[in-house]
């Protein structure tokens, strides 16, 4: 039996039982009541009848002196035997108070009897005048036995008046007791009733706080419900889920995170790869081209076409291989060597490009083609528009645990939002001349590639220049 | 406020709990006090004491000393009578004593012819011994076993010496007596008349009359005119004292006359205080009681058998109002 039940069985057997209680000693108390008063009202009957028959006797003796015939004197026995019957119900009677009038009581309805009997001795023998003297002697007793009765009846009524004081007050203080026993109970069913419904209510009360609290996604909170019945259960369950759901969440979360890490670099990568695809395009048919060119141009004796031509194939050719890949800062560095070979020959004097490089820096490893682009960048904002050309420097210095590469140029820099839009990879910068490979694109590749997020500087004034600073941790993934 | 509602719940269930408990314990522990049962061995000795006044001190006094001597000697005894001397009444609760058949009747003599019917005859018929008390009726017509109380020719002789010595040798006196003369009565008469018989001065002067109050005083009236030299009253008949001082009172002053009286009068000894009497005859009412119950039992248990016929006398003694004063 589950105990919310049991606990509303309980609550029902004792209001039960309560009634049951006060019924039983009510009924109980009532018959008491009811044969006391019927003991004393058999009394009073009794003594009344033994007047009557009394009456009765001497009535049937005169009728049989009368006229003397068997049916008179049947009537006369039967009325004695009557009257036998009563004294002995009436000797029953005695108490302490009355014993003595009893005795006499018992002797006058003998004497009675016995004058009977002599009149109806005398009277066959034709004593007439003894049998009427009898008679009335009879009847004088007859009268003696009334009053006595009533004498009787009296001194029972005094001796019982206690008794009858008693069943009064009695009856009145059960009223009292009734009137108390019923606020009491009201009372304690009120009270137990009380406790019994907060028993049940406060443990689902809990529950659906606690449920609430859930709903709103506050999975921290534990359900507690110190009860022992079933709500107890439901809300342990309910706790358990509770966890549970909480782990999973978490869990979920975690997941998402690398999801969502692994969708990012997943998609840099395809878009990096599309690139590198377009610039594919039948690459050794242009390779060879190219170099087909080149010597042509060094065979005309044009040494100088044919050494950019080869920069260029040695570019696009590194282009292609290492998007993917991480490379060496050296080959990066080998590579933005041949670029600016190219763009040189390009601006002539207008581009002015001074490098500063710690050679002990440059085996550190660093993502593919991310400098490069950056010093495009660089070249097509501040040196292509401008008439006078402009100066780029380029630094690779030992920073400690880390390399600083620092690409500068003295251009017309550019505002806060736009270098904050860079930062932030909101601007396409794909779109224009170079190589192609935007600059938010590279922006996201060192991150992703050093894991965290300071791994790129931008630096810059309206009008005065432009600092990019990368710096690249020598021992790789200590931070990530 | 959680604190003091808990508080207040508890007290009114402490106040509820006491109250019910309380009335119930009340109620269940009220034993209906049933009258004693009744111990059927000691109703064999039963005795009736019938007397016509038991509205008298005197009376009160035997009933006392028999119900004393009742006690100690094991015997049921109930006092029975009437009031006021009715004598219809006195006789009827005799015969239903007998009626009742009750082991002896110790009663107040009536010097009457149904009185002396119902010892003689029906008593005696019945089997039930009689003893009178107090007031004596001769065995001869009552057949009673004995006759317990005061020499009631001794008390006429001792009031009539007193008489004597109060008012010396000469003089009227007048004698107060019953139209229907007792027993008693006449014996009292019969003493006085013994001692103021050898004093020829002293005139007696008997006067009957009934023993009503307005006859009483009707007749005090009369005797009062006729004799106006009258010195003393005695009341033989106790009764008719105080009517007797009630019209002296009345005319003058009762206190020239010497009057004299016996106890068995209900106000006898407050006149006496109050100096309207000059003189009681004061019995053992108490004795009588007693006695009469203790001879009564004695004869019922065949211990003295037969009791003396002429009687147990008890003590008597003369009391002056100067002595009490």
């Amino acid at each position: 039996m589950s105990s919310i039940q049991k606990k509303i069985w309980a609550l029902a057997m004792v209001v039960l039982l309560i009634m049951a209680s006060i019924w039983v000693s009510l009924i109980y108390y009532n018959q008491k009541m009811q044969d006391q008063y019927n003991e004393i009202l058999e009394r009073y009957l009794v003594m009344n009848e033994v007047t009557s028959t009394s009456q009765q006797m001497v009535t049937v003796l005169n009728n049989y002196l009368h006229t003397p015939i068997s049916d008179n004197y049947e009537q006369i026995d039967q009325s004695k035997l009557e009257m036998e019957k009563l004294k002995e119900k009436v000797v029953d009677f005695k108490n302490a108070d009355n014993e003595l009038a009893l005795t006499n009581y018992v002797n006058l309805i003998d004497s009675l009897m016995e004058a009977v009997n002599r009149s109806i001795m005398f009277h066959p023998e034709s004593e007439t005048e003894n049998a009427i003297k009898t008679f009335k002697e009879a009847t004088n007793i007859s009268n003696y036995i009334s009053e006595m009765t009533l004498t009787l009846i009296d001194t029972e009524l005094k001796t019982y008046d206690r008794l009858y004081r008693g069943i009064i007050n009695q009856s009145e203080e059960i009223k009292q007791l009734g009137i108390w026993l019923l606020l009491l109970i009201s009372l304690l069913l009120l009270l137990f009733t009380y406790w019994f419904s907060l028993r049940i209510t406060k443990p689902v009360e809990k529950l659906t706080q606690a449920a609430s609290e859930l709903s709103k996604g506050r999975f921290d909170r534990k359900v507690e419900v110190d009860s022992k019945d079933e709500i107890a259960f439901l809300a342990k369950a309910f706790d358990h889920m509770r966890v549970n759901i909480n782990n999973l969440i978490s869990e979920i979360h975690q997941k998402a995170q690398l999801e969502k890490e692994l969708q990012q670099s997943k998609l840099l990568l395809r878009e990096s790869q599309l690139r590198s695809l377009q610039n594919q395009i039948n690459p050794h048919f242009l390779f060879n081209t190219l170099n087909t060119i080149s010597k042509k141009a060094y065979l005309e004796g044009s040494e100088e076409t044919s050494d950019l031509l080869v920069s260029v194939s040695d570019l696009l050719r590194y282009n292609l291989k290492h998007l993917d890949k991480s490379t060496t800062l050296f080959d990066e560095v080998e590579v933005l060597k041949q670029y600016i070979f190219i763009q040189k020959a390009r601006f002539t004097d207008r581009l002015t490009f001074y490098t500063d490089i710690d050679e002990s820096c440059l085996p550190v490893e660093i993502p593919g083609l991310t400098i490069q682009p950056i010093v495009e960048n660089a070249v097509i904002h501040a040196v292509e528009p401008i008439e006078d050309g402009g100066t780029i420097w380029f630094r690779v210095k030992d920073g400690g645990d880390r390399v600083i590469i620092e690409v500068e140029d003295n251009g017309p820099g550019m505002t806060d939002d736009k270098r904050k839009q860079i930062m932030d990879g909101e601007v396409d910068t794909t779109k224009g001349q170079g190589s192609g490979i935007g600059l938010s694109n590279v922006v996201k590749r060192l991150r992703l590639f050093n894991g965290y997020e300071d791994v790129i500087m931008i630096e810059s004034c309206l009008g005065k220049g432009t600092k990019v600073t990368i710096n690249i941790l020598k021992e790789r993934g200590v931070e990530a | 406020m959680r604190k003091i509602a808990t508080f207040v719940i508890a007290i009114i269930c402490i106040i509820l709990f006491y109250f019910t408990f309380e009335t119930a314990l009340k109620v269940f522990r009220a034993d209906w006090q049933m009258p004693e049962e009744s111990k059927q061995e000691n109703t064999n000795n039963r005795l009736v004491l019938i007397t016509r006044e038991l509205d008298n001190p005197f009376w009160d006094k035997v009933s006392a000393g028999a119900r004393k001597q009742a006690e100690e000697d094991g015997a049921r005894l109930e006092i029975w009578g009437s009031y006021g001397n009715n004598q219809e009444d006195f006789l009827r609760q005799i015969e239903i004593a007998i009626y009742s058949k009750v082991d002896g009747i110790i009663v107040q003599g009536l010097d009457t012819e149904e009185f002396k019917e119902l010892t003689k005859v029906k008593a005696s018929s019945y089997g039930i011994p009689i003893i009178t008390i107090a007031n004596d009726v001769p065995m001869a017509e009552s057949l009673r076993r004995t006759y317990v109380g005061s020499n009631q020719y001794l008390a006429g002789i001792m009031i009539a010496r007193q008489l004597l010595t109060d008012m010396g040798t000469s003089g009227e006196v007048v004698l107060m007596l019953d139209s229907r003369q007792e027993h008693y009565q006449k014996q009292r008469l019969e003493g006085i008349r013994d001692i103021l018989q050898d004093y020829p001065n002293v005139q007696i002067i008997e006067s009957e009359t009934e023993d009503t109050r307005e006859q009483v005083i009707a007749t005090t009236k009369d005797l009062l005119n006729k004799y106006p030299n009258v010195d003393a009253f005695i009341a033989v008949n106790a009764n008719f004292s105080g009517d007797i001082i009630e019209e002296m009172d009345r005319r003058s002053n009762a206190e020239p006359y010497y009057i004299y009286s016996f106890d068995d009068y209900a106000d006898a000894f407050s006149l006496l205080k109050k100096g309207k009497l000059d003189g009681i005859i004061e019995q053992s009412p108490l004795k009588m009681g007693e006695l009469s119950v203790n001879l009564m039992m004695k004869w019922l248990n065949h211990e003295l058998v037969p009791l003396d016929l002429h009687g147990y006398l008890t003590d008597i003694r003369l009391i002056k109002a100067m002595d009490i004063q």
